[in-house]
């Protein structure tokens, strides 16, 4: 219990010592960044937070800002969970953070061109080869090409956590297609939709320039030869988890949203359906996995890509972001070697701190991991969206013969780290009617472009909404809150 | 000596229910080597479709045709002439030294750079037990192993149409010993990958003498990269290495990297699809 309990919504917050606390440091007291709102937020009972959740809710719905869970059979829409406590970031601790993100994501690209041509990394030995040749991502159909203005990752979503040590580290690199940032854009605009007034005492960066910034990228890596390019945004369909995100982003940015049936491929240029006849298409957003882009090239069962794609992509005459091909840099095993990677690359130390990593591939490894299960956080290394995560300290002696089994099946599908301890905020518990300490992490989103990049000083806090849960996944049951990063006073 | 060919590629698809819209995507044009040069090439089909030249994934040509409107019936015709350079496949000589060579197969950089063509697919995976189906004698030059194994491979597999389809994989064909040329292929590729030498599957025509009409099909063959020589073809189906008589469409890691034909069909119901080869050779 924390001893200051003048604050009626936080009488029952139960603070444990353990845990990085975001908002109470190691005496209780309030963090500098929060103390203005803790004091607005005195004024409010559970009750008023009760009724205001409900409003935030209520707007959620109604946008249709929904998802729906995949590994469950009775599928159904449901709201990513919005809390009401924002996440203060100070403008200090966010330069180190945008500085890091963006340096792995220029790391990540010169990775990828690197892949793609010389295999340098491969061939010195630094990274395996048989993270390559073993990654069902690895394209060979990408071998040579070179994507306009060199950027294979445009958009990359980089996963931080705030360790009990105080230090920000990075989970994982999201450089397929990341998906979340609508969320951040709809959280901002919820928070102040329910409590405007806080907003008043705060100086914190807007985040709803990410949209003319991502125009601008896609802008940017237009075709060579093309004057004011046409942007376009695929999307699987309406069936999509993230079809909301793809509608979000078309309407936001104001270009088409569009689906496979609406684009077709004429002597390898790419044409959109329109009531005024064809219209060429110079940038593709795709919200589309690398096998389902052009039926063609990769999968012939895909009902959503575009036939001839491709070859219209190969001949340089349409651009595809991200690229296709870029999944190899986002295997798990990959990350492991990200701090080598930074420095072989930009040759420079890395900013942002990476988890330590077993590879069951490794005999050494392997062996560590199975005697120590109980102690590690075991994941396949090609999977998203936090399926197929097994965490040693709550798996039963069955589960860990079980998962021991799995791995010393097909190790090279697994990697294994250290039971990271996220730090923990205060989350409005519906239930409870009252705030507790709920696990958080931090989605950051990082441009590139032709000479350009940005780093959207914002993010998505995902929470997880299970007491004592690790995964914040929207997919396995997690939350969301609104992010601010201060301004330089 | 030059050698002038004429090939003529015929496909014929009939579908019980109207097809709405369908792209189909042909790779049956012979590429342009140091061997063979394609002259004229000609393509006609039935449905007064365009048809538009392209490249796929890996470099190759393929002719796509894009079908707006509705029909049950299609028939696609290629003609390609081309003249192709006499080969000597000895036209070398061996190392005096082999093991200069085996240290090359198993270096690292070299392992990256064939990198494609080492590692395993779904049809040129050997089971575990198979693994030592044939090993190379390190006493011999890389070559000598590679002509012993086109001629293992040759006398393993029993030449049998319709036993095997083109999703047939390896331990099936080590089972029954059974097939035609892409299992040859696909096991010759595997054998030789073990074995460190990078293979890759090559899809083209064999020519097999004047006249000879008919059901023929494409062929297929493996090409192994040989050090200090480069890639060289070897077509186990009839224990040769590739000369004058084989000419190259295209080549990838297996079978599924360069099929003749990738059709995307919007339609429902049975439909029936036949196709013939004609490869002439003129004096």
């Amino acid at each position: 219990m924390i001893k200051n309990t003048a604050n009626p919504i936080f009488s029952s917050y139960e603070k444990k010592d353990a845990l990085y606390d975001e908002i109470f440091d190691e005496n209780d007291e309030v963090r500098d960044v929060y103390k203005k709102l803790f004091e607005l937020y005195s004024g409010l009972s559970s009750n008023d937070f009760g009724t205001l959740n409900e409003k935030a809710k209520a707007t959620f719905f109604n946008q249709g800002i929904t998802f729906q869970v995949y590994s469950d059979a009775k599928a159904q829409e449901k709201i990513f969970p919005f809390d009401l406590f924002p996440r203060i970031i100070d403008a200090t601790e966010w330069e180190t953070i945008e500085k890091g993100v963006l340096q792995r994501s220029k790391a990540l690209n010169l990775f990828l061109h690197d892949v793609y041509h010389d295999k340098k990394i491969i061939k010195e030995g630094i990274v395996p080869l048989d993270l390559i040749s073993s990654s069902s991502n690895y394209l060979q159909s990408m071998m040579g090409i070179d994507p306009p203005g060199g950027i294979y990752n445009h958009i990359s979503g980089t996963d931080l956590i705030k360790h009990s040590d105080g230090h920000y580290y990075v989970l994982e690199d999201n450089i397929r297609c990341p998906s979340g940032v609508s969320y951040v854009m709809c959280n901002r605009n919820a928070l102040k939709k329910a409590l405007f007034g806080v907003f008043n005492h705060y100086d914190i960066h807007t985040v709803t320039d990410y949209a003319e910034n991502l125009l601008e990228i896609l802008e940017s890596v237009k075709p060579n030869g093309v004057d004011i390019p046409t942007v376009v945004v695929i999307t699987p369909g309406i069936y999509n988890s993230a079809y909301y995100e793809h509608s979000y982003l078309a309407k936001t940015i104001g270009i088409e949203l569009v689906e496979g049936r609406d684009l077709f491929v004429e002597n390898d240029f790419v044409y959109m359906k329109t009531i005024s006849g064809p219209k060429r298409v110079d940038v593709i957003y795709r919200r589309i996995d690398d096998t389902f882009l052009d039926p063609l090239e990769f999968r012939s069962d895909s009902a959503i890509g575009v036939p001839g794609l491709f070859a219209a992509y190969k001949k340089g005459n349409v651009t595809i972001v991200n690229a296709p091909g870029t999944g190899v840099a986002d295997d798990k095993a990959i990350y492991t070697y990200m701090p080598d990677i930074i420095k072989y690359y930009l040759d420079e130390e890395p900013i942002l701190k990476n988890v330590h990593t077993y590879h069951c591939s490794r005999e050494d490894d392997l062996k560590y991991v199975l005697e120590n299960i109980d102690k590690l956080v075991i994941k396949p290394v090609d999977e998203a969206g936090g399926y197929g995560i097994s965490i040693g300290n709550k798996l039963t002696k069955e589960e860990i013969k079980q998962v021991q089994e799995v791995i010393k099946k097909e190790p090279r599908k697994y990697i294994a780290q250290p039971i990271m301890s996220l730090s923990v905020h205060a989350t409005f518990i519906e239930d409870e009617n009252s705030f507790e300490q709920r696990h958080v992490d931090l989605r950051t989103f990082t441009l590139l472009g032709n000479q350009k990049d940005f780093v959207l000083k914002g993010g998505l806090t995902r929470v997880a909404l299970k007491k004592g849960n690790l995964i914040v996944n929207s997919s396995q049951g997690g939350g969301s809150k609104d992010t601010w990063i201060l301004k330089n006073k | 000596m030059k050698y002038d060919y004429t090939i003529k590629y015929r496909s014929e698809n009939h579908y019980e229910t109207p097809v709405f819209e369908a792209y189909w995507q042909f790779l049956v044009t012979p590429e342009n080597n140091s061997t063979q040069k394609l002259i004229t090439e000609k393509f006609t089909t039935s449905v007064n479709a365009r048809i538009e030249e392209s490249v796929n994934g890996l470099g190759f040509t393929t002719s796509r045709i894009h079908c707006k409107k509705p029909f049950k019936d299609i028939v696609f015709e290629a003609e390609f002439k081309l003249t192709k350079r006499e080969v000597n496949p000895f036209d070398f000589t061996l190392p005096l030294d082999n093991s200069l060579d085996y240290e090359l197969l198993s270096s690292l950089p070299f392992r990256v750079e064939f990198e494609a063509y080492l590692k395993n697919t779904a049809l040129t995976i050997l089971p575990k037990i198979s693994e030592d189906l044939f090993k190379f004698e390190q006493s011999k030059s890389v070559f000598e192993n590679c002509i012993a194994l086109n001629t293992f491979i040759h006398n393993f597999i029993t030449f049998k149409t319709g036993v095997t389809n083109t999703n047939t994989t390896l331990p099936t064909i080590l089972e029954n010993k059974e097939g035609v040329c892409q299992d040859y292929t696909h096991l010759m590729c595997a054998v030789a990958r073990v074995n460190q030498v990078p293979a890759r599957y090559v899809s083209g025509y064999l020519h097999q003498g004047d006249g000879f009409l008919g059901d023929m099909q494409m062929h297929a063959w493996t090409e192994l990269y040989i050090p200090e020589i480069g890639w060289v073809g070897f077509d186990s189906t009839n224990n040769l290495v590739a000369n004058h008589n084989h000419i190259k469409v295209a080549h990838g890691k297996d079978y599924n990297d360069c099929p003749p034909l990738k059709g995307i069909v919007y339609s429902s119901g049975n439909n029936f699809t036949k196709y013939t080869v004609e490869v002439n050779h003129q004096q």
